[in-house]
């Protein structure tokens, strides 16, 4: 049991709207691992994560998505995320009239039993605690989500969101763009509180910078060029990148 | 003759007046002749493109209710669905129960009796204050001759409510009024009238309610208010009616100098159900919100159809309607802001916006504006869309299923109007309603 990956990914390949994105793509993540993904713009990285947590305009063409033993590509984008995959989105949507503690209490309820009701009490202190390992004001609570929220602001609501949801593989889509170093700080910091709190949780962060990497650190560290991840390694790879860039990988590797 | 029929005519007219004082056996009698020499509207008027009454209103098949309806009943013989609706109707100023066209209740804070204030049934009132319904009752606020309907329900009002706050009285808890229809084949014909004198304060809620049908109830309520300088008057009308029933809100709001008039229309209920609200803007300083939300389901129509006449200069009024649709459901808007010569600094704004959730429905709108003013701030929006997927895949990426997502959409896209609406209490009420109707299948 132990030594069934939580993602297994092989030879996938996706398409949206008629394009294919993800050319033969081949991931694996184990239990309590810490992946990054880096890549230039437009190499595919938000179609995979958006494919991940089930969105249904990115559609699988070929390969295999194997959570925990399962074949994820099976699943509805809410079953996933109740059984634990959550993405942390690169561009939160605005749900205009919809405060964060009423997502969250609607959220948390979906993944109880039919006949099980929300414990508000229970809630709410768990809601409190993340907010202030997040440092964020309570007032947040009730404004409506990702409405009118600086690019920071989001970000960091968007941890806040996965911190109440307990994922089992988080899909960070550049959550530490935008942020400010305190911000970044704050929020490596929840997420290695969240590691601490479940050591088996698989993180897969992909982002453009090394920096977040020092503060939350990488077992693994990929690089994805043209919907392929192109080479692996440790987090070495992430300072290379940072001083070289993706001149090396400009021609397809063998691909 | 259009319009007539063997149960309303000009003879019902006569004995529902039989023991009436002659002025209001004049009034009902010129209502109806107004009423008959009033063309049915069709389809062909621009306030009723999209609701054809000749299709829709089974009038000629409906009777009036009984004519010794009780004057009273005890709370445990009223319908559970009323019993449930006035269950955290305690937090208020007075309590008013009106079922099928006659009031059965009535209760008023003694504290509030003492400083004049009237809560009442027309019936009584016509005893009580009949100078005072002789001056406002069908007159400068809602006359038979705003319209044919106005016109009939002035004719053949069995009872309804008359509130009254004298100068400078501050009412700070609602007045409760819940009425219930219980009467398949029937129409039923309510007035309300409110008058809140200079630098008084008043709140409202009428609740409309009834069964499921399977033939037509015809509900028609005429509401008339009155705020004169500097009274604060907050109107809300939740309409929750069965199945089969066909509503029809007549509304004509005047507000003097400095007043402050605010409707709050949820619309939920019925089969058919128009409002048609006129706010009038007559005194320098005057403001009126005037929210709306709607939630229409399979096989209902709304019509809702508005008006902000801005007649004195310096004067505001905000409008704000929002309303979902699933199902094979239709709603209508059209309002128009007339703003009028000499009406200088005026503040108008208008917005629309239609949440459609299933490919059966369709939403209608259609805002106006007529300004013969040159120094004024005007404006109107009209939006008719669907769910965001983008918004839903977020939601669903978080746990929701596509229902649950769905809900919480709509629920913040109605939220908005309620937000807007400054009594605490009544928001929380609405809030349950519409909980209760997301929750509904
Ligand atoms: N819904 C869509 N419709 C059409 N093209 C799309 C869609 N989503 C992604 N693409 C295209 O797929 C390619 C990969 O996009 P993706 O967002 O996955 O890149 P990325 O690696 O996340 O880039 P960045 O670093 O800029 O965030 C791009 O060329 C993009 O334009
Ligand atoms: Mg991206």
């Amino acid at each position: 049991m132990s030594d069934i990956p939580v993602l297994s990914i092989k030879n996938l390949h996706a398409k949206v709207a008629d394009i294919e994105i993800l050319r033969g793509l081949n991931l694996e993540l184990k239990k309590g691992e810490i992946h990054a993904i880096m890549g230039p713009n437009g190499s595919g990285k938000s179609t995979l994560a958006k494919l991940l947590a089930g969105h249904p305009a990115y559609e699988a063409t070929s390969g295999e998505v194997v959570y925990k033993g399962k074949d994820l590509l099976e699943m509805e984008a809410d079953e996933r995320a109740r059984e634990g995959v959550l993405l942390a989105f690169q561009y939160p949507v605005e749900i205009p009239g919809v405060s964060i503690a009423n997502f969250l209490r609607t959220a948390v309820q979906a993944r109880l039993a039919e006949d099980e009701e929300v414990d508000l009490f229970d809630f709410q202190d768990d809601l409190v605690d993340r907010m202030e390992l997040l440092e964020m004001d309570p007032s947040f609570a009730e404004r409506p989500v990702n409405d009118g929220f600086s690019g920071g602001e989001k970000k960091r609501g968007e941890i806040l969101q996965l911190a109440m949801l307990n994922p089992s593989l988080a899909l960070l889509d550049e959550t530490d763009s935008g942020l400010d170093i305190d911000a970044l700080q704050i929020v490596s910091k929840a997420i290695n509180v969240m590691r601490e709190k479940d050591p088996d949780l698989a993180v897969l962060i992909i982002t453009h910078y090394q920096r977040v990497l020092n503060y939350v650190q990488p077992d693994f560290v990929h690089v994805m060029v043209k919907g392929a991840i192109v080479e692996s390694g440790g987090p070495e790879v992430a300072t290379r990148l940072e001083e070289q860039g993706y001149e090396e990988f400009r021609v397809p590797a063998g691909a | 003759m259009e319009g007539v029929t063997p149960a309303l005519n000009q003879e019902a007219v006569k004995l529902l007046a039989a023991n009436e004082p002659d002025w209001l056996r004049e009034r009902r009698l010129h209502a109806w002749s107004v009423y008959e020499r009033t063309p049915l509207p069709t389809t062909r008027l621009e306030e009723w493109r999209y609701t054809d009454l000749s299709r829709t209103l089974e009038l000629d098949s409906l009777g009036l209710p009984p004519r010794e309806a009780p004057r009273s009943l005890a709370v445990d013989r009223y319908p559970e669905r009323l019993r449930n609706a006035m269950e955290k109707d305690w937090d208020a100023s007075g309590h008013l129960v009106e079922m099928d066209g006659s009031v059965v209740h009535t209760d008023l804070l003694d504290d509030l009796r003492r400083q004049g204030v009237v809560l009442t049934s027309l019936q009584e009132a016509v005893e009580t204050h009949e100078e005072f319904l002789r001056e406002h009752l069908a007159t400068e606020v809602l006359p038979p001759e705003t319209g044919k309907f106005q016109a009939l329900n002035a004719a053949l009002w069995t009872d309804g409510i008359l509130l009254i706050v004298p100068k400078g009285v501050q009412v700070e808890l609602p007045a409760r009024i819940s009425r219930w229809t219980s009467e398949a084949g029937r129409a039923f014909f309510s007035r309300t009238l409110i008058v809140a004198e200079e630098g008084s304060r008043v709140s409202y809620v009428d609740e409309c309610l009834s069964d499921d049908f399977d033939r037509q109830s015809f509900v028609s309520t005429g509401v008339e208010i009155l705020a004169r300088d500097g009274a604060q008057v907050q109107y809300v009308s939740l309409q929750r009616m069965g199945r089969g029933a066909f509503h029809l809100s007549q509304q004509r709001t005047l507000a003097l100098r400095d007043a402050t008039l605010d409707t709050l229309n949820v619309s939920l209920g019925a089969s058919v159900a128009r409002v048609d609200l006129n706010a009038q803007l007559l005194g320098a300083g005057a403001n009126s919100d005037m929210l709306g939300l709607y939630f229409a389901g399979d096989d209902q129509h709304f019509d809702h159809n508005t008006r902000q006449d801005h007649i004195a200069p310096n004067t505001r009024s905000d409008l704000l309607y929002k309303g979902a649709l699933e199902g094979r459901s239709r709603t209508v808007f059209r309002g128009i802001i007339k703003v009028y010569e000499g009406a200088q600094r005026t503040d108008a704004y208008q917005t629309n916006r239609n949440l459609i959730l299933s490919d059966h429905a369709r939403a209608d709108s259609l805002p106006n504006l007529e300004i013969a003013a040159d120094d004024v701030r005007c404006s109107h929006g009209a939006t008719v869309g669907q769910l965001d997927e983008e918004v839903l895949f977020y939601l669903m990426s978080r746990g929701l299923d596509r229902r649950q997502a769905e809900r919480l959409v709509v629920r913040g896209f109605l939220g908005e109007v309620l937000a807007k609406f400054p009594l605490g209490g009544v928001v929380a009420k609405v809030s349950e309603i519409i909980e209760q109707r997301l929750g509904a299948d």
